[in-house]
């Protein structure tokens, strides 16, 4: 038991920092709480947080409650739930009867619930104060949270993923009758456990119809959240149906809300980078799965993402006809996750067919069940462009004959039609000598000229953009430019005050130049 | 007459040998107007299994005939029409004619040389739809068009797995002679005219003559070689406007920064 109360209550804590950074100039700073809060108590200053964060306007607060979801998730219980909205809805309304009439009816009071109980209300007590709970009906997006709270609930059992279905589709139906702004950074989440619940019933694809309708109702409010998660929500059921035509489409005909939240910027991101992959369209594929990265939470904490990510990253760089970076095979959470795409990069680099076709079947069924089995077939091609590089960089003449057995090609015809496409297409510098049967490879081009350019115009270009990023990203407290007005008009005085002191002080130099 | 009764004639007029090409035609035409009746071109929410099956079948007909009369855009409907049957009614019990078709349709992207539409309708097969020859065949057309065993494309001509799949071959080898020869524009200065014939599959030196035309290569008979023109000696001309451009992009950054 211990063991599990430590992690939420280390995380608790760092929320409470994070608060207390954030708060410091709008809120009376707030005592952290020491005993690490039972999932009761948790909800219950989450609940706070909404509450605030709806009286106030600042999607921040619901957010900052939505961020506990995951570690809060697993230790929900149908007591834990059936006491918290006890201890949230005071009166016996109507809203509380039917969040209810969700849970399981109560076993009878045995001693394990009563000392949960006592001890949620004794540590309840010190958060009360500080927000004192509403003796009317809390406001809806409570209500909200709790649904989202059960669906998540339910969505571990297999025998209630029925139950979680009921209860998303009556929870999104209320969402959207209520339509409330403030509710939006819940409704996102909502959808997610929605998405889920269908997912785990195996039947994603019945629910891209009334995704489909949501995503329009959601765009047409502006509800940028709720937007955003249906939009990758489809993607995903999309993707995993391999129905890439239709998500393309998709992202072609909406426009992904550009202030949506940094998780959902990572996933849609990703799937771009999934979409664009399978297009050929590698380098770009590369920009989107780079950035994917970047706004993905640190690797131990979705290491899931992370390494699919990097999976998919390794794949298209090396269809680039770049090798990626060594020590990204040596990362704790991606080296043994990569183990097979490392043996596929050793492949590419040696340009060894024999290697790579060896490697290919070795991995095969990891590759398919990442679904990554196909693109990593179209890198054959660039094996054997690598092959031909390192032959035109070693020999500065070689026959075809040579060619064929160094590579491992079939016949003599095919070398000349490999070598031929491949001064095409710009991978080595040379001709063929057809009479002598053999290969010429002309010098290596001095690394000056336009393309020097055109790479430090990119690298300038993404600083630039990166710099603009987090420009944007900065946020400033309301009313906060009143101080520095106020810090403006002191420095302001203190100027006017030695002016005038050095214009004295002239006086007296000049006083004293007169008597030297 | 019933709609079945057409589709028994469509289906015995069609596979009669040899087949009555513009009966079948006619009585497609006819049959389709049924199937919109019956909300079966098109088919929404849940309908008969045994209707499904019929209209599929009735499609996957069409599809076959276009190619039999070389109507290109008119298998292109045909597929798409079908592609709700294949993917969206996954429950129907699977059609035979489903991988041959999907493989000509992707046969028919590679002569276009759409080779992103061809990965993207790949994707969305199975794993196991890539062991079927019909997929394997323009599979494999695909790889060594890629790596550029040209020579090995050439000898997959009559590997067909589907008497359909010889259609395309005539405008599969056009692509290839083209891609061929923009190789050796770049990868030969000359070339013997028997040699440039061999490589790029001509039988007769006629045809080779007629297609050098065509690409302006400049072919000396007496010495009987084909001399490649060079595209000018690569004159580096300094891209000013984008220099320009950019430099004062990062101009107008700075000031923004500063």
């Amino acid at each position: 038991m211990p063991d599990v109360e430590m992690k939420p209550a280390k995380k608790d804590e760092k929320d409470k920092k994070d608060d207390k950074k954030s708060d410091k100039k709008d809120e009376k700073k707030e005592e952290p709480p020491k005993p690490p809060p039972t999932p009761v108590q948790e909800i219950k200053y989450n609940v706070v947080l909404i509450e605030r964060g709806v009286a106030t306007l600042e999607p921040r607060f619901t957010n900052r409650a939505m961020r506990t979801q995951t570690a809060l998730r697993k230790r929900l219980d149908d007591v834990v739930l059936r006491n918290a909205i006890d201890e949230v809805f005071v009166k016996d309304t109507p809203t509380k009867q039917s969040l209810l009439s969700w849970l399981p009816e109560p076993p009878p009071p045995t001693e394990a619930m009563e000392v949960d109980s006592a001890a949620a209300a004794a540590a309840a007590a010190p958060p009360a104060p500080k927000a004192p709970l509403p003796t009317a009906e809390p406001v809806p997006e409570v209500d909200m949270y709790f649904r989202l709270l059960m669906m998540h609930h339910f969505e571990t059992s297999p025998s209630t993923y029925g139950k979680a279905l009921d209860l998303g589709h009556q929870t999104v139906e209320k969402m959207q009758a209520l339509n409330r702004r403030s509710m939006d950074p819940i409704a996102a989440k909502v959808w997610y456990a929605l998405e889920r619940a269908y997912e785990l019933g195996s039947e994603l694809a019945d629910a891209r119809p009334l995704f489909l309708a949501a995503q329009r109702t959601a765009s047409l409010r502006h509800d940028d959240e709720t937007q955003a998660s249906l939009i990758n929500r489809l993607l995903r059921s999309y993707i995993h149906y391999s129905l890439y035509d239709q998500a393309d489409k998709l992202v072609s005909k909406t426009t992904f809300p550009a202030s949506a939240g940094n998780p959902q910027f990572a996933r849609y991101h990703y799937y771009l980078g999934r979409i664009k992959a399978v297009q050929l369209n590698y380098s770009a594929a590369h920009a989107n799965l780079q950035q994917a990265i970047r706004r993905a939470p640190g690797a131990t904490l979705a290491p899931g993402f992370y390494q699919a990510v990097h999976k998919l990253f390794v794949v298209v760089e090396l269809l680039m006809g770049d090798i990626p970076d060594r020590g990204l095979f040596r990362h704790p959470v991606l080296e043994k996750a990569l183990v097979a795409y490392f043996d596929i990069v050793k492949a590419v680099r040696t340009g060894s067919l024999s290697q790579f076709q060896t490697t290919l079947a070795k991995h095969a069924q990891q590759f398919e069940a990442d679904r990554t089995f196909t693109l990593i077939v179209r890198l054959r091609q660039n094996v054997i462009k690598t092959g031909i590089r390192r032959l035109s960089l070693s020999y500065s003449r070689i026959s075809l004959r040579d060619i064929c057995v160094k590579l491992h090609l079939d016949s003599e015809e095919d070398a000349e039609y490999i070598v031929g496409k491949a001064i095409r297409d710009g991978v080595i510098d040379g001709k063929i000598v057809h009479e002598r049967g053999w290969m010429e490879c002309g010098g290596l081009k001095g690394g000056y000229g336009p393309e020097v350019g055109e790479v430090f115009s990119r690298r300038i270009g993404y600083c630039l953009e990166l710099h603009n990023q987090s420009v944007k990203a900065m946020r400033f407290p309301l009313n906060a430019h009143r101080k520095e007005l106020a810090a403006a008009e002191g420095a302001r005085e203190r100027e006017k005050e030695l002016a005038k002191e050095i214009q004295e002080g002239d006086h007296d130099d000049e006083d004293m130049g007169g008597e030297f | 007459m019933s709609l079945k009764g057409q589709y028994a004639d469509l289906k015995a007029s069609f596979s009669a040998q040899p087949p009555d090409l513009a009966k079948s035609g006619r009585l497609l035409t006819q049959l389709k107007l049924g199937l919109i009746q019956a909300g079966l071109l098109l088919p929404q929410g849940d309908l008969n299994a045994a209707d499904l099956v019929v209209a599929r079948e009735i499609l996957e007909i069409g599809a076959f005939w276009s190619i039999r009369t070389q109507d290109v855009p008119s298998f292109d409907r045909y597929f798409s029409q079908l592609q709700t049957f294949y993917t969206d009614y996954a429950t129907l019990p699977p059609s035979q004619h489903e991988y041959p078709i999907r493989g000509l349709h992707l046969i028919r992207l590679l002569t276009q040389n759409r080779i992103a539409d061809f990965h993207t309708a790949l994707e969305s097969l199975p794993a196991a739809a890539v062991e079927s020859p019909f997929i394997a065949h323009p599979v494999n057309l695909e790889r060594w068009l890629m790596e550029g065993s040209y020579a090995k494309v050439w000898g997959a001509r009559a590997e067909a797995p589907a008497a359909e799949y010889g259609y395309f071959v005539d405008s599969l080898m056009g692509t290839i002679r083209n891609e061929i020869a923009s190789c050796e524009e770049t990868a030969y200065e000359s070339l013997p005219l028997k040699d440039a014939a061999t490589l790029l599959f001509f039988t007769s030196q006629s045809e080779l003559l007629v297609f050098a035309q065509q690409r302006g290569w400049e072919v000396n008979l007496t010495a009987g070689t084909i001399t490649f023109a060079k595209k000018g000696e690569e004159t580096m001309d300094i891209p000013k406007e984008r220099i320009i451009a950019a430099s004062l992009l990062y101009a107008r950054e700075l000031e923004q920064i500063v």
